[in-house]
């Protein structure tokens, strides 16, 4: 049995697909998804073997839903949608299949021996390396879209990724690897990000350093990275 | 006395000559032809004529030694009209022509003063270039000629020997040349005058007439080149020129006739004349005098058409068709009118290309607006179709009503063949699309309406509201992950109607993010017919709403 996740704006087109793939007997159905931040969440919590993606959905679309997933953690991915339009795209994006709506069973059964005959191991993921210019974030039971370019600097804690801004930090679903190879941030330590151009000041400290943000936030440097920060901030 | 009787014998004699070479074909108007060197040979060779005829028609004196003549008047004229070279070249022509053929004591003394007077015309011609007006009148080639004349005298008495021989000549012929001369000179330039003036004349009333024709035609030929207009546009011309009958044919066959030869030939009839087939084939125009090439019909024998002018028609270089200007036997084919036809095909082919332009324009609205119709965004029509195949699972019902709705969509999409609806039926149109939308997006869309009932019954033009709200979906409500609102609404503002479609996403971003081909269709659409007062028009504030809307001038509502 794979293990499903289904991605789509539309209840019905949602409870369709649900009812279809249960139909095959081939899945096991994770649950399904009306927007990109729920899916990032239900991908990191359930790890589902396959994703069936609706492309066209508000804010964030199925294409940029993929750039934000962490290559470690992204599954299989079946695009489903209304308009063959989009279809050279999704072969580019090496997905394992693109379903137009209303789907057939009998096509659907095809997507299922597809999906067995292609490597467990997606592998597929690696190349998508697409910029990410807006973070979906977690704000109430709404989603801020939070432009990359405004963000000064990511942080990791238990709770999870938090990216802050002049104006505050939002909770996101990406992780420090996304972010750093997406969204134009550098690594400068083991739990953070820093958006280079935003450094204002720098603390050298033994063998560590502070970097102090333009909104007056302190960043901390590794004694390991601080080499590599320095370079790239130009200070020998 | 006797001798001064003699010479206007000979100046009559002369300007009858002139009068009859003015009349006559050879002539052409002089003016455009002045700065052009054929026009100076003509000039030359026809005022080098007038002043050796001077030298053949002047009366011998003073034992043949010395000729009363009226030479200098060629040579004064050419001068004034050619400048100094022309006047100088005739002058000296008439001169060498005195001396070679005629001879005598006083011929040298006559050539020189002669070539001398020629320059003195160049020399007026010259002061005077800048105001034809003044320089073109008997005053001036009077006083020239004058003052010529009165040197010559002088030139005589200095170059004839022996003196007394000289003033001999000089009593002889010096009063009468001297007076009688610039007479002459003066009745040239008044049959000269009268002659441009004729030409002119004839100019403006042939193109008064052109431009009658044209006035007359263009309304006719705005509506294209078709046998209903043919007839209409054959009376036009035939009014206009007063020939005795005018034919309009395609490449194949006769579309409208006006006049003579009606009773056979009859509209509808294929082309049989070889004078129209080589027009058509040669794309050239084509003439048949009635003398040397007559025009038989080849239709019946009793026709009385015998000469014809055959202009083509044409559009992009292609003939399309022609227009034939007849005369009946007897009748002279004026020159007027063959000029005046020739023009005509140019002018007619010119406004058959506007019309085409402007029909293509028009179909180009219409297959933009077919396109925009059969464009029905495939989304809606795939996403439609599987949330009703979703819904079929657990409410047949409502995914019958659905299929009903989206069926109500597509049939006023295709059937709309009349170009006018109500906004009754454009909000009947719109209401099914909006039932589709509100089952996909399930509880995520609001639609409130909000409609002037005296307005139901406003005539606009078809498919009208239907791409504004469809806009407000795919650009706006279908990406907004909050509750999406939107509203229609129709009122009377200003003494013109409004309909407002406006949604709460917020998210126009002008024309160019590909919304819009269905909104401008119907911006041009409404601003064709009712001015630019009218139309659509977009408010936009991001994030919280865009507002499209569209003005419409209020009629009065027809009664029940």
């Amino acid at each position: 049995m794979m293990r499903a996740l289904i991605v789509d704006d539309e209840m019905h087109a949602r409870e369709e697909l649900g009812s279809l793939l249960r139909q095959t007997g081939a899945f096991t159905l994770l649950g399904t998804c009306a927007d990109a931040v729920s899916a990032l969440q239900a991908i990191r919590a359930e790890r589902p073997d396959v994703l069936f993606l609706d492309i066209q959905m508000p804010a964030i679309s199925g294409f940029e839903l993929l750039s934000m997933i962490d290559d470690a953690e992204m599954p299989r991915v079946v695009f489903v949608t209304a308009h063959d339009e989009h279809a050279l795209r999704a072969f580019e994006e090496n997905a394992v299949d693109y379903l137009l709506k209303p789907v057939s069973l009998e096509r659907l059964v095809r997507t299922v021996e597809r999906l067995r005959l292609a490597p467990a191991d997606p592998g597929v993921a690696a190349q998508m390396r697409t910029a990410i210019h807006r973070i979906p974030c977690q704000a109430g039971r709404a989603i801020k879209l939070v432009d990359a370019a405004e963000i000064e600097f990511a942080r990791s804690s238990e709770a999870g990724v938090y990216v802050v801004c002049p104006r505050g930090e939002f909770f996101t679903e990406l992780t420090l690897r996304v972010l750093e190879e997406r969204a134009g941030l550098v690594r400068c330590h083991k739990q953070y990000l820093v958006r280079l151009d935003r450094v204002e000041e720098v603390r050298l400290d033994e063998g560590t350093a502070m970097l102090r943000t333009r909104s007056g936030k302190d960043v901390p440097v590794s004694r390991r990275l601080l080499p590599e920060i320095r370079e790239r901030l130009g200070i020998s | 006395m006797k001798i001064a009787i003699q010479l206007v014998e000979v100046l009559a004699v002369f300007v009858v000559i002139f009068y009859l070479y003015c009349r006559s074909p050879a002539f052409r108007p002089l003016m455009p032809d002045w700065p052009r060197p054929r026009g100076k040979v003509r000039l030359y060779l026809v005022f080098s004529g007038i002043a050796i005829l001077g030298n053949y028609l002047g009366v011998p004196v003073v034992e043949g030694q010395a000729i009363v003549n009226a030479r200098a008047v060629g040579a004064v004229l050419a001068g004034l009209l050619g400048g100094p070279v022309l006047g100088l070249l005739v002058g000296a022509t008439a001169g060498v022509h005195r001396v070679t053929a005629l001879g005598g004591a006083a011929a040298l003394a006559g050539a020189v003063a002669t070539t001398l007077e020629g320059g003195l015309g160049g020399l007026v011609h010259l002061a005077l270039k800048r105001k034809p007006e003044l320089l073109m009148t008997p005053k001036v080639a009077f006083m020239t000629t004058f003052v010529g004349e009165v040197i010559h005298m002088g030139i005589v008495l200095l170059l004839t020997h022996p003196f007394s021989r000289a003033v001999a000549v000089v009593e002889a012929i010096g009063p009468a040349m001297i007076l009688m001369n610039p007479i002459g000179s003066t009745l040239f330039m008044m049959v000269l005058l009268e002659r441009q003036r004729e030409e002119d004349r004839v100019a403006a009333a042939s193109s008064e007439r052109a431009l009658k024709v044209a006035e007359r035609s263009l309304e006719l030929m705005a509506r294209g080149f078709r046998p209903a207009v043919a007839t209409d546009l054959a009376t036009i011309v035939k009014e206009e020129t007063g020939v005795g009958a005018v034919g309009v044919t395609d490449t194949e066959r006769i579309l409208g006739w006006a006049g003579l030869g009606g009773d056979h030939h009859r509209p509808g009839r294929p082309i049989a004349s070889p004078y129209t087939k080589q027009a058509i084939a040669t794309n050239t125009v084509v003439f048949a005098d009635g003398i040397r090439q007559a025009y038989d019909c080849t239709v019946s024998p009793s026709c009385p058409l015998s000469s014809v002018l055959i202009t083509p028609l044409q559009v992009d270089g292609t003939v399309v068709g022609t227009v034939q200007l007849f005369e009946p036997r007897g009748r002279r084919f004026l020159n007027m009118n063959r000029s005046l036809g020739e023009g005509l095909g140019a002018l007619l082919s010119s406004q058959l290309l506007i019309s085409r332009y402007q029909e293509q324009k028009s179909l180009l609205v219409l297959s933009e607006l077919k396109l925009a119709r059969a464009q029905v965004n495939p989304h809606f029509l795939f996403n439609a179709l599987n949330t009703i195949i979703a819904i079929l699972r657990r409410d047949a019902d409502r995914s019958r009503e659905l299929l009903i709705h989206l069926s109500n969509f597509f049939r006023k999409n295709l059937k709309r063949s009349s170009d006018v609806s109500t906004l009754a039926e454009e909000l009947e149109h719109v209401g099914a699309y909006l039932e589709i939308e509100k089952a996909r997006f399930e509880g995520r869309i609001v639609v409130e309406t909000d409609v002037d009932p005296s307005l139901v019954r406003l005539t606009l033009p078809a498919f009208t509201l239907q791409p504004l709200v469809e806009n407000a979906f795919k650009h706006g409500l279908s990406g907004m992950l909050a509750e999406g609102r939107v509203s229609i609404r129709a009122r009377r503002l200003d003494g013109a109607v409004v309909v407002e479609v406006e949604d709460n996403a917020g998210s126009w971003t002008g024309p160019t993010d590909g919304s819009g081909l269905g909104m401008q269709i119907v911006d041009k659409r409404v601003k064709n017919l009712h001015g630019k007062d009218f139309g659509l028009s977009v408010e936009c504030t991001p994030h919280e709403f865009t507002r499209v809307t569209l003005r419409l001038p209020a009629e009065e509502t027809p009664p029940a």
